[in-house]
């Protein structure tokens, strides 16, 4: 068991981590954008569904939620999950999609309402003003707050060990059986150079919209 | 009240997996399949053709070897019972803490991974006869091994051992009352956390299986300057756990009774040094 045996079983148990960030991500940016419109809707009933959505899966533990994915089906439906990581991902891409919606929700609320009346007054649509007017505002607003909770998903995807995916953290804990501590600490090195490529990406990305003062 | 919050939950949540309706029309086929089985846990596992076996790794009962395949004295074990039954063996590792939920989720078939019988596990799981003795003790600094061997040394010291484990047991049993009763007790997660409590300091002297004990003294690890003190405590026994009134408990204590006879598991425990803990019969 050798330095370098040792940083690719973490290696690969971190693609682990990677896959189930970047899946969660593709599904749950555009997920939360719609949940953003449901929260507000005009229509009561959809806007209520969406505020008790967001407040049970933000007022849960996330480690409970990925019990109740993986679990429930087998113990109440007797129809068991074959595939863990799966559960997983359906469970991130509910949690984070919540708090997304409440990231663009803040963001679109931000944009002045004079804008909307001045976009109607010079005949434009609904659509238009949300696309042509709002959007890019938005975007660039929410970066630093989109940012925050995109680098927590990485750490978080440790998490999904507890119902067993085969995370980074799960892989340095075999080696802690076998009596060997510093691996565990070792994997800290893999979050910190993937965020820290992230933190680079996301600056250049918020200096990139900085030409355009709001 | 429990229980409806759960359910109420529960039903919040599945309105939301709604919109995912591939994966509902996939589990609604297995449904049917396990509706059909659900009589017999035996006929379930033979039906699928394999018994999906819940362990978690550490050596010498469940481990990669260099060719990253997995071995030990339980793969082994449960590899040439599987054999006996008719299905192939799948292992799946699972986080310890939720054995039993995973069981009765039907995500494992079985825990196969030294479990201590304990009365409160035999309320809930369906567990085989025994085919392994172990015995729980007192891991400390090597300076300290000879001190902490005799009643009164602990007093005002600090003890872990993971929870809910049969080494918590005994640290709240009033028989050895003499020796933990002053001590201050920390329940810990797991009993490699318990080991690296007393590794760093935060704990002087851990609680934990003796045969777990001996899996974390491998080439490289970093426990070389803790040692076991030489007073075991409540003999117990490892079996196989089912799901609660399983068939396949019944079916498995044959077979385990015809491989302590015949000599297989005797065969098995000399591979990896285990003899000398091997239920005699």
């Amino acid at each position: 068991m050798d330095f370098s045996t040792i940083t690719s079983d973490l290696l690969s148990g971190f693609l682990e981590n990677l896959k189930l960030f970047g899946l969660t991500l593709a599904f749950s940016l555009p997920l939360g954008l719609l949940l953003s419109f449901c929260s507000m809707s005009k229509i009561p009933p959809i806007r209520w569904l969406a505020k008790t959505f967001v407040w049970i899966i933000r007022g849960t533990p996330l480690m409970l939620q990925l019990f109740i994915v993986f679990f429930v089906p087998g113990i109440v439906f007797d129809a068991p999950l074959k595939t863990r990581f799966t559960a997983a991902l359906i469970a991130f891409v509910i949690n984070y999609s919540a708090y997304f919606s409440e990231i663009y929700r803040g963001g679109i609320e931000s944009i002045p309402v004079g804008q909307h009346e001045a976009g109607m007054v010079l005949g434009m649509t609904r659509k238009q003003i949300f696309f042509k007017v709002v959007l890019m505002q938005v975007v660039k607003k929410i970066i630093p707050p989109m940012s925050n909770e995109i680098i927590t998903l990485v750490k978080d995807t440790s998490l999904a060990r507890v119902i067993a995916v085969a995370e980074i953290i799960m892989v340095a804990d075999r080696f802690t059986a076998r009596g060997m501590i510093w691996p565990l600490f070792y994997t800290g090195v893999f979050f910190l150079l993937f965020n820290g490529i992230l933190t680079l990406l996301f600056g250049a990305i918020e200096k990139k919209l900085d030409y355009y003062k709001v | 009240m429990k229980k409806i919050l759960a359910v109420l939950l529960v039903a919040a949540l599945l309105l939301s997996f709604a919109a995912c309706s591939s994966k509902k029309t996939e589990e609604t086929t297995k449904a049917e399949e396990t509706t059909a089985a659900a009589e017999s846990d035996l006929a379930y596992i033979q039906g699928k053709g394999e018994m999906v076996i819940g362990i978690t790794i550490f050596e010498p009962m469940d481990y990669y070897d260099d060719n990253k395949e997995l071995t030990g004295f339980e793969a082994d074990f449960a590899k040439a019972v599987c054999e006996k039954l008719g299905v192939k063996a799948k292992f799946q590792e699972i986080s310890w803490e939720a054995k039993e939920t995973e069981l009765s989720g039907k995500s494992i078939d079985c825990i196969w991974n030294g479990l201590t019988i304990t009365p409160e596990r035999q309320e809930t799981m369906s567990i085989s006869s025994p085919y392994m003795n172990n015995k729980q003790v007192i891991v400390t600094k090597k300076e300290n091994v000879q001190s902490f061997a005799k009643p009164g040394a602990l007093d005002g010291k600090t003890v872990v051992a993971e929870k809910e484990s049969a080494g918590e047991e005994i640290v709240a049993d009033e028989q050895y009352a003499d020796f933990f009763g002053k001590a201050t007790y920390v329940a810990v997660q797991d009993m490699k956390s318990a080991l690296m409590e007393v590794k760093a300091g935060t704990a002087d002297a851990a609680v934990i299986d003796y045969v777990t004990y001996l899996g974390t003294l491998g080439v490289n690890s970093d426990y070389k300057d803790l040692a076991f003190v030489d007073k075991s405590f409540a003999d117990e026994q490892y079996g196989v756990a089912f799901r609660q009134g399983s068939d396949v408990t019944a079916k498995v204590n044959e077979i385990i009774e015809q491989f302590l006879t015949d000599g297989t598991l005797k065969q098995i425990a000399t591979k990896y040094n285990l003899v000398q803990q091997l239920v005699v019969k």
